[in-house]
């Protein structure tokens, strides 16, 4: 897998274009809403973890309902 | 689903549009009919009763960014999915690898994929040399290989014991099939003549499906084509950021079972909380357990299409079905859990059995933010019952997948239907003499089952019996995948209303006077989900789907209604003093 900002990355977060070997048949789940990510994920650190997000949308989402969640 | 509505009608948000509201949903109109003649298409040529008789597809258009733009009313639970489907193929294939007359086949199940016997194929669509967007379809394929004849394997632990898996790939290249997969798709299916002919039924359908697209783009032209879909697709979002408005804000949740996976006779609990936050839905999963050894876990394009399908029910129905109306919908499935299945877990079963109960679960969370506008829970089962072997008339291997109707929940203001396949799948009843004429087995009997609807002012609709004969000198080889067989776990019901009857699959053999259980037969782990049993001329089978849940208090029921309940034989008299508290007599 390599990785390089995208265009509409923001300043928290970069793109990472996913390049599976052709023996890789498995696809990455977000980690905020587990749909598939087919071709680039959104890498974010949140809390000094890595979390890998479909886009910029699912990284809101975690931060503003996933996150408020856990904390309870 | 009833036809589009015209965009600013009756029930819409009046947000004035660029376009004039009757061209506009004349174009709507003309993109759900370029999906309605794709599916008579494979009606008429396909070869498997799962096409023509049971209805077992769904047909989309979109358009060339990945947004679906028109949905013909046919499977719901495949509509959801192929919104997936399409959009992470053209992203993990890249739209310019697309050129015109290529077919994209796919069916992996940890792509979008509702179950691994579901294909799906995707054609672009060019106009003038221009990409305008893509038709598609998926369709069930009656057997795709793997362990259990009908690949509905119950007691299955790995996908690759499902099927045969295809992660998307072009089986037709410029309008010239590539010869060399298609031969290594049959030589891993039992019945590749079958899928030889449904396979090109789907990919018939789409050219017909890409002739009336492009007359539609010469007709009013690409740019006010490409208008119209961006304008419906927002006036979809609107109405159903209307709707949703309408719902109080609250979080509302909601725990439902299932009786065991085939794998082991444990309960599986899925767990739902509904956000309402003023126009927008948060369906959060979390909570549900994490996947099972057993096929009964649901896909990612499973929860997701469940949960559309149930903000779909009570919202209003006239919505226009694109991209536009799934937007203020946001769903977390936990990777790893019963919701959403990692590889290489089993699923096949998620799609018939776990499908109907997320979508029933979302809407009776919703129960108390929208009291009257709820059912309870559906049958929630399909019954799948799959069979095959060498056919006595053709020395062919043959397969068949034959599913059951069950009884709908009640709603506050009526019964539930009886008989009818489970609202995800919209499929209908293959008749009796179609199944009969094509495979070995002769219907005894195919009966509404007295007392099955679940008690309440409201009647849960009834489930049914069909008992089926092995003929003489015949041997099938039988795979079911059911649930709602034991006591405690039939549909539920609401406001008081009872539990719905449940299912069940027994045996008789011949010479057996009684029908036992598959598990007292053959010593099945689970009673309602097995895979391979050999079944002899003579040899019954009795299916029996389970009833809907009721609404409401029993004792409330309309006198009326009751009596007639009782007069049809709907309802016994003993279970009339019982559970209605009214002595009726026929």
């Amino acid at each position: 897998m390599s990785g390089a900002a995208g265009p509409d990355g923001g300043a928290g977060g970069r793109w990472v274009e996913l390049k599976p070997a052709v023996w890789e048949t498995v696809v990455r789940a977000c980690d905020c809403c587990g749909q598939v990510v087919p071709k680039r994920l959104w890498v974010v650190d949140i809390a000094g973890s890595e979390r890998r997000f479909c886009g910029t949308e699912c990284e809101s989402l975690y931060r503003s309902y996933v996150l408020p969640r856990l904390a309870r | 689903m009833s036809s589009a509505a015209t965009p600013g009608g009756a029930g819409g948000p009046g947000v004035p549009t660029a376009i004039d509201p009757v061209t506009l949903g004349i174009v709507n109109n003309g993109f759900v009919n370029v999906c309605r003649e794709m599916g008579i298409t494979m009606i008429r040529t396909a070869f498997s009763p799962i096409f023509n008789e049971g209805l077992d597809f769904s047909c989309v258009l979109f358009d060339r960014h990945g947004n679906m733009i028109g949905q013909a009313e046919f499977c719901p639970a495949q509509i959801a999915a192929s919104l997936f489907i399409v959009r992470w193929t053209l992203e993990e294939l890249g739209i310019e690898s697309f050129e015109p007359g290529d077919v994209v086949l796919h069916n992996d199940p940890y792509r979008g994929g509702a179950h691994i016997p579901e294909h799906s194929v995707i054609r672009p669509v060019f106009h003038e040399g221009e990409l305008f967007g893509f038709v598609a379809n998926v369709g069930h394929l009656a057997e795709i290989g793997g362990k259990a004849v009908g690949s509905f394997a119950a007691d299955a632990t790995e996908v690759f014991q499902e099927g045969l898996r295809i992660p998307p790939v072009k089986i037709v290249k410029r309008d010239v099939n590539d010869m060399e997969l298609w031969r290594l798709i049959m030589a891993n299916h039992r019945t590749p003549r079958n899928t030889w002919g449904d396979l090109n039924a789907q990919i018939g359908s789409l050219r017909v499906a890409e002739r009336r697209v492009i007359e539609m783009v010469d007709r009013y032209g690409r740019d006010f084509l490409e208008q119209a879909a961006n304008e419906l697709m927002d006036y979809s979002e609107r109405w159903m950021r209307a709707e949703i408005s309408a719902i109080p804000d609250g979080v509302y949740e909601f725990t439902e079972r299932m009786e065991d996976d085939g794998v082991s006779d444990q309960p599986v609990t899925f767990h739902v909380t509904v956000n309402v936050r003023g126009d927008e839905l948060i369906v959060d999963w979390t909570g549900t357990d994490p996947q099972v050894r057993g096929p009964i876990n649901a896909t990612y394009g499973v929860t997701a299409g469940a949960t559309y399908n149930a903000v779909f029910h009570v919202t209003d129905h006239h919505i226009p079905k694109n991209s536009g109306a799934y937007r203020p919908i946001r769903i977390i499935a936990p990777p790893g859990s019963a919701v959403n299945v990692q590889y290489p877990g089993p699923s096949v079963g998620g799609n018939t059995e776990t499908h109907p109960k997320l979508a029933d679960m979302v809407i009776a969370a919703l129960a108390p933010a929208l009291p009257g506008r709820v059912s309870a829970a559906e049958g929630g089962t399909c019954c799948n019952f799959l069979f095959g072997g060498i056919h006595p008339k053709t020395g062919e291997y043959y397969a068949n997948y034959h599913l059951e109707g069950c009884g709908w929940g009640a709603k506050s203001y009526d019964d539930g239907n009886d008989a009818i396949i489970i609202k995800n799948g919209n499929c209908r009843n293959t008749p009796v003499e179609i199944f009969e004429t094509r495979y070995p087995l002769r219907v005894k009997e195919y009966s509404l089952i007295p007392d099955s609807g679940g008690a309440g002012a409201m009647r849960g609709g009834l489930g049914t019996r069909r008992i089926m004969r092995v003929q003489d000198g015949v041997e099938i080889t039988v795979n079911a995948l059911l649930d709602r067989t034991k006591p405690g776990f039939g549909a539920f019901g609401l406001e008081g209303g009872g539990q719905g009857g449940s299912a069940a699959i027994k045996v008789k053999r011949a010479g057996d006077t009684e029908f036992r259980t598959f598990t007292e037969a053959f010593g099945t782990v689970s009673a309602s989900k097995f895979t391979n049993v050999v079944l002899r001329g003579g040899d019954e089978v009795l299916i029996e789907s389970p009833g809907g849940g009721g609404y409401g208090d029993a004792y409330a029921r309309d006198p009326e209604r009751l009596a007639r309940d009782v007069f049809e034989g709907f309802v016994s008299a003993g279970q009339a003093q019982a559970l209605y508290g009214a002595a009726v007599t026929t």
